[in-house]
């Protein structure tokens, strides 16, 4: 790929990520004109308290975790998809959400069946973050510690799928004797969302993005090496066990801390690889990396931006509108290319 | 992999970052000794300062303080020295609740007007507060678990009342950035009927009209206890069930809730009056049906409101005795204009008209023949 077509294939998404964030700052339930955003960021002039509250403390925090959590899913959905050879992975695939919700339903749900020792131990407005973080930690720490065992990439898959229907079954034994609120409060973080993070939240969550991001690019040669097959990989002097490790690792990372953060967030990162895929028809992951992230941030605010509901006081739960508007986008896409570049 | 370190790491974690870092409460009383007389409700108290009130909202089964507000009046200087979670100036004029039970003592206060959000307005029944949500005056929030902060920021009500009694609810650490104090009403886990009633004395301190709010209560309690005394001279404890089945699990309320204490009061003989606890208990259907051979009256059967739907949908019911002898009541079918179930906005405050109804179903007679019921009725067939 010569240096002028790559400076394409990344012109258009930053300027449209530039538009999406301009886009999901202006519309919101309370209207503030877009000339006020302008000013608020580029002038000292304070016109309006309760507009520079709603744009800088909540907006703006907002818009930034939508890019963390679209490009972070998106990142770690690539790299499943590239260390199991699978299309259909994605970064739940190594049971990091079920290990959060996990770590969740002990906090909300706990209470009826161990009195409470959850809501004890951990209360404050950082218990759920901690909870999540724990849970997935744990589900994490045990698959790494097979992963090192394990040579076959494909038993580390059964391995996470195997982690997912445990917690899951853990998790109903507890929605079973709970009471609704606690249900309603549980649901509520299993829908997701982006709204809610502190400015705090936002700088730990991008620290933990970037992190995740180094790691990632750490394994770059790695990962192009394994999509000619684990046996070739090898013949190029790639330790196969150092490799899985840094990729584990950098998706813990990164699905990890965005689920601490905003709940488990479907479909992203599935989808987005497939769609980057077929829009820059490379497999390179030099180029696939932050293609990824750049692309899913951007659905990810435009979603956020839907789900807003603009101008009215409802909102809708973010899961359901990335899978509502994803998947028939990239339904689209597959049939127009009627194959899978894979 | 070094398992021990790890789990090492997070449980350090979880200390440091799970515990508040301690309070200067050194010069507050740590209980609830030296407040003014509240008597039944477990989740508050007030306690009169110098030139100010000291608001505590307490776990109610532990009793550990959770909040400690100062109310101090409009002009008067803020206390120093001591770190309150809040500082409201009294006598507030905005508010906004988020739940219905909240409402009531907002009306009976002549407070109605300082109601400016609600999430999910269609939950509110009474006349007064429906004319001002159609007149536009009380903004829809979205979803109690998830309030649109935006709506809420630019409200800027003087307090906030939320019914979660802990912090892990998404978004309400921005609303506390945002300057909007946050008061905890747990009115809903007081397990006395007047208990949750009391809770209008909170309201009473926030608005300044503290005596009024006492005078309220204490007119309120008057009639339920002189409703529980004639109770008491009927002759006769007919025996009630409670609770209604999902799949084959029958759940009920423990001994020690709300619900059953009410029954008591009723002088009837609720079925389970034994069991410790009070939240729902849950019994497998063959123990049920062998008990409610001597039950004489159902009164809560979860949502159903009429035979033929229980019918339908679980032909168990019909085995029932207060099924066949057709002795349901349900408190489902009085409902407002919007589909709000008057009980769960109204019940809370008025536990006198709560025991008036159950007094009229199990010693009819006993209170004017044409009493009219405010919230059970007996089911449609």
């Amino acid at each position: 790929m010569s240096r002028k077509e790559i400076k394409g294939l990344f012109f258009w998404p930053i300027l449209l990520l530039a538009l999406s964030v301009v886009l999901n700052l202006s519309l919101g339930s309370v209207y503030i004109p877009t000339e006020y955003i302008f000013t608020a960021f580029f002038s000292d002039t304070y016109i309006n308290e309760t507009w520079h509250y709603i744009l800088m403390d909540y907006r703006l925090p907002k818009t930034i975790t939508a890019i963390l959590v679209g490009g972070g899913l998106s990142v770690s959905g690539l790299l499943m998809q590239t260390l199991f050879r699978n299309p259909l992975a994605g970064p739940f695939v190594l049971g990091i959400s079920s290990g959060a919700s996990l770590g969740v339903a002990f906090l909300v749900l706990g209470s009826g069946v161990l009195g409470g020792l959850g809501a004890t131990l951990l209360s404050g407005p950082w218990a759920m973050v901690i909870a999540s973080a724990t849970g997935s930690f744990l589900v994490l720490l045990a698959v790494i510690s097979a992963a090192s065992k394990i040579k076959d990439a494909m038993a580390l898959l059964i391995i996470g799928l195997m982690f997912g229907s445990l917690t899951g079954a853990i998790v109903s034994v507890l929605s079973y004797f709970s009471r609704a609120e606690a249900l309603q409060q549980f649901v509520f973080w299993s829908f997701g969302g982006l709204g809610h993070l502190t400015w705090t939240g936002v700088i730990i969550l991008l620290v933990s993005v970037i992190i995740g991001l180094v790691v990632t690019i750490a394994s770059l040669k790695s990962m192009n090496a394994l999509l000619l097959g684990p046996q070739y990989a090898q013949s190029l002097g790639i330790s196969l066990r150092k490799s899985t490790f840094l990729m584990v690792l950098a998706t813990s990372i990164l699905a990890g801390s965005i689920t601490a953060f905003a709940g488990p967030i479907a479909f992203i990162g599935l989808a987005v690889p497939h769609l980057v895929r077929q829009i820059i028809g490379s497999s390179d992951h030099k180029i696939m990396v932050p293609s990824s992230f750049l692309w899913g941030s951007i659905i990810m605010l435009l979603c956020d931006t839907v789900a807003q509901i603009p101008f009215s006081s409802m909102t809708l739960p973010i899961n359901a509108i990335t899978s509502i508007l994803g998947a028939p986008v990239v339904i689209w896409i597959l049939l127009r290319r009627k194959n899978l570049l894979f | 992999m070094h398992l021990r370190y790890f789990i090492g790491i997070i449980l350090g974690l979880q200390i440091v970052l799970g515990c508040k870092d301690p309070k200067a409460i050194s010069n507050l009383d740590q209980g609830c000794e030296n407040s003014e007389q509240i008597t039944y409700a477990k989740g508050f108290c007030l306690a009169k300062q110098n030139d100010y009130t000291l608001l505590k909202i307490l776990n109610p089964s532990t009793g550990q303080i959770k909040q400690q507000i100062a109310l101090v009046p409009e002009g008067v200087a803020n206390p120093e020295g001591f770190s309150f979670d809040d500082v409201i100036k009294v006598p507030i004029k905005s508010i906004v609740t988020t739940s219905t039970t909240h409402i009531p003592p907002l009306e009976l206060l002549d407070r109605a007007t300082a109601l400016s959000g609600f999430p999910n307005l269609d939950y509110i029944s009474s006349s007064l507060t429906r004319a001002r949500i159609d007149a536009g005056l009380v903004q829809e929030l979205g979803q109690n678990e998830a309030l649109n902060i935006e709506v809420l920021v630019s409200l800027k009500p003087d307090v906030l009342m939320t019914f979660s009694i802990d912090e892990t609810q998404k978004g309400l650490e921005k609303v506390k950035q945002a300057g909007i104090p946050l008061i905890y009403n747990g009115d809903w886990t007081e397990q006395h009927p007047m208990g949750k009633a009391e809770w209008i004395k909170v309201f009473g301190a926030l608005f300044g009209i503290e005596a009024k709010a006492d005078s309220i209560f204490q007119s309120i309690e008057k009639e339920y206890l002189d409703l529980k005394s004639r109770a008491k001279q009927s002759s006769g404890q007919p025996t009630v069930i409670s609770g209604a089945l999902y799949k084959d699990i029958w759940y009920a309320p423990k001994g020690d809730s709300w619900a059953a204490k009410f029954i008591e009061d009723a002088n009837g003989l609720y079925l389970w009056k034994d069991t410790a606890g009070t939240g729902s208990l849950q019994w497998n259907i063959e123990e049920i049906l062998q008990y409610t051979q001597k039950a004489q009256l159902w009164i809560g059967p979860g949502q159903f409101t009429s035979y033929d739907q229980m019918a339908r949908s679980s032909p168990t019911y019909t085995q029932f005795k207060p099924f066949r002898d057709k002795k349901v009541y349900t408190f489902s079918s009085t409902k407002g204009p919007t589909g709000g179930l008057l009980y769960y906005e109204l019940a809370s405050m008025r536990p006198d008209w709560v025991l008036s109804d159950l007094i009229h179903i199990l010693h009819p007679g006993l209170l004017a023949q044409d009493y009219e019921p405010k919230f059970f009725t007996p089911l449609a067939p």
